[in-house]
């Protein structure tokens, strides 16, 4: 077997070496770790990804640059157009392409709804991961609605390849301005119920409060980023550090938590929702109905030879791609820096120590899309 | 904390859970039953994909190979031989590997004519994968059954009762009318 397996240490009978995952309904798809268990307690954890590879920064290479867009989009499956947005902003400022206003503006709303959309997801999933099924149900119910709104606009629900070089695709639907009002107001009634059903209950506080403390010197020493890095007391947010889009036009706050436990992760997510319905608030306000939705991009698609990092917040931290173009049609290499995938790497630390019904609730609050961890 | 109060909070969190419960109850689901309701798609949606022939049954690609350049997936095949007669091209095969393909548009996109388009088409399952790689056959059969499809060049198109093809009203329309419209009249005239 592989080195990266555990292998019992002589002379200690009383470790059991569990498998966990890859089909454990609790890994949110398919992560394995393999834990050394004491009883209850986790004396070791090591923790394997790649069982959904499917090798797209080597696909990248050979496609041009419009079709890689649609190739973005399969990473992190939950939040849509958010992958999009690195590779488009790093090709456009290797091109030179100017961005109208509305396009930005557009752009940003279908971010925020995807961050809205995945945050619902996360909700639903850490609560069935804690033993509750009926968030599950309610927060899907309101995530088709965000789904029902892109897909008018955009043709899908969640792989849209709605954005392109200077713009989007295409002018968003008559009523979509309307939808997303409609959509806001609903949210604002359910995050009522959601914040009793979930932060304010006494189950959530007793599997979550002082459970997997990540403390801040560790955090950033791990390169953890997003929700799991602002619920350590860092307030690091690339919609602040380094706007892109619409963000410098818009007021919003960095939600942090000096906590760092598994609570601090919920808590920090539930702010950053009521922080997306207010820049969605501020946005439908600035957004013109009418106007230009596409800059002039050149038809033949040739960035000059060069490279380009750029990154956006997505709904799980830092989602930053590395281009590096060598004058022809098609890009020497793109790299992709997951925000899932670096915040995965804090398991071992998180895991050890803990109990093993504790480890799930830890799992949950990082939020792993493994689409996106293994690529 | 007391066991009083530990007791209170127990039954204050069961309390809400179940007037959530309650009252969501009597809310309308935004989704279907579907095999008995059928789901009103928005004519953007992708869902299948289909070869548009004109009215007179002629044929509308150019076979200009822009739909095969363009597609990620790269499961688009075309075979082409110049036209004996007259100017332009003629279809020797055209097959996308619906198996394959992941309904990204972008061979819509880059259709110059709207002739491969996208339809609201979604039930696709079947027990064998070789009856999804499509040929020219199989692509007009798609487009002779749909009601609607969308290209971005002439926007949402309807077939009437009598087998006519005409444009849908400015309602029906997806955004950025005005573009969509513009290039569609340079075409008829």
């Amino acid at each position: 077997m592989s080195t990266m397996n555990l292998e019992p240490v002589p002379g200690r009978t009383d470790e059991m070496i569990v498998n966990m995952g890859p089909q454990h309904p609790a890994t949110h798809g398919v992560l394995r770790v393999v834990l050394g268990l004491e009883g209850e307690r986790i004396t070791r954890a090591v923790p394997h990804i790649g069982y959904l590879h499917r090798n797209h920064e080597k696909i990248e290479e050979a496609r041009t640059y419009p079709m890689v867009i649609a190739y973005t989009d399969r990473m992190d499956y939950v939040s849509g157009t958010q992958n999009e947005l690195p590779f488009v902003l790093a090709v456009e400022d290797m091109l030179g392409v100017e961005v109208p206003d509305r396009a930005k503006k557009i752009r940003t709303i279908f971010f925020e709804l995807y961050r809205l959309a995945s945050h619902l997801v996360w909700m639903g999933t850490a609560m069935l991961d804690l033993g509750a099924i009926s968030p599950f149900l309610y927060t899907f119910w309101d995530r088709e609605i965000i789904l029902g709104i892109v897909e008018k606009t955009a043709g899908a629900r969640m792989l849209p390849n709605y954005y392109t070089f200077g713009g989007v695709r295409r002018d968003v639907h008559p009523d979509f301005f309307k939808d997303v009002a409609d959509f806001l107001d609903h949210m604002e009634r359910r995050m009522v119920d959601y914040e009793h059903l979930v932060l304010e209950s006494p189950v959530v506080h007793a599997r979550t409060k002082g459970v997997g403390v990540l403390d801040q010197e560790r955090a950033v020493a791990r390169g953890v980023s997003g929700p799991v890095l602002r619920a350590s007391g860092v307030a690091y947010d690339v919609r602040k550090a380094f706007p892109y889009d619409a963000y410098p036009d818009v007021e919003f706050e960095i939600p942090t938590s000096p906590d760092g436990d598994t609570y601090a992760r919920f808590w920090v997510r539930f702010q950053e929702m009521y922080q997306s319905i207010r820049i969605l608030r501020q946005l439908l306000e600035l957004t013109p109905k009418t106007g230009p939705y596409k800059g002039r991009a050149p038809a033949r698609l040739k960035p000059p030879a060069g490279e380009r990092y750029r990154a956006v917040e997505n709904s799980r931290g830092e989602l930053g791609v590395l281009v590096v173009s060598d004058g022809s049609d098609k890009p020497y290499r793109v790299k992709h820096r997951g925000a899932a995938f670096s915040n995965l790497q804090i398991i071992p630390d998180l895991f050890v120590g803990a109990k093993f019904s504790d480890a799930i609730a830890i799992l949950s609050s990082l939020d792993p899309v493994f689409g996106e961890i293994d690529r | 904390m007391s066991l009083l109060q530990e007791v209170w909070q127990a039954v204050k969190a069961i309390g809400t859970g179940m007037a959530t419960v309650h009252k969501r109850v009597y809310e309308e689901a935004p989704t279907e039953f579907y095999p008995y309701v059928k789901p009103e798609l928005p004519p953007v949606s992708v869902q299948s994909l289909a070869l548009v022939e004109n009215e007179d049954g002629s044929e509308r690609c150019i076979v200009c190979l822009q739909c095969e350049r363009a597609c990620p997936a790269q499961v688009i095949t075309i075979e082409r031989h110049r036209n004996p007669e007259g100017k332009g091209f003629l279809i020797d095969r055209f097959d996308i590997d619906l198996v394959n393909c992941m309904y990204c548009a972008a061979c819509v996109e880059a259709c110059p004519v709207s002739s491969i388009v996208t339809i609201q088409d979604f039930e696709m399952s079947t027990y064998d994968l070789q009856t999804l790689k499509a040929d020219i056959d199989f692509l007009h059969e798609q487009a002779r059954r749909a009601r609607q499809w969308y290209s971005p060049k002439f926007g949402v198109e309807l077939r009437t009762d009598d087998g006519r093809i005409e444009k849908a009203p400015p309602e029906m329309q997806p955004g950025g009318l005005a573009e969509i419209l513009k290039p569609a009249e340079e075409v008829d005239s």
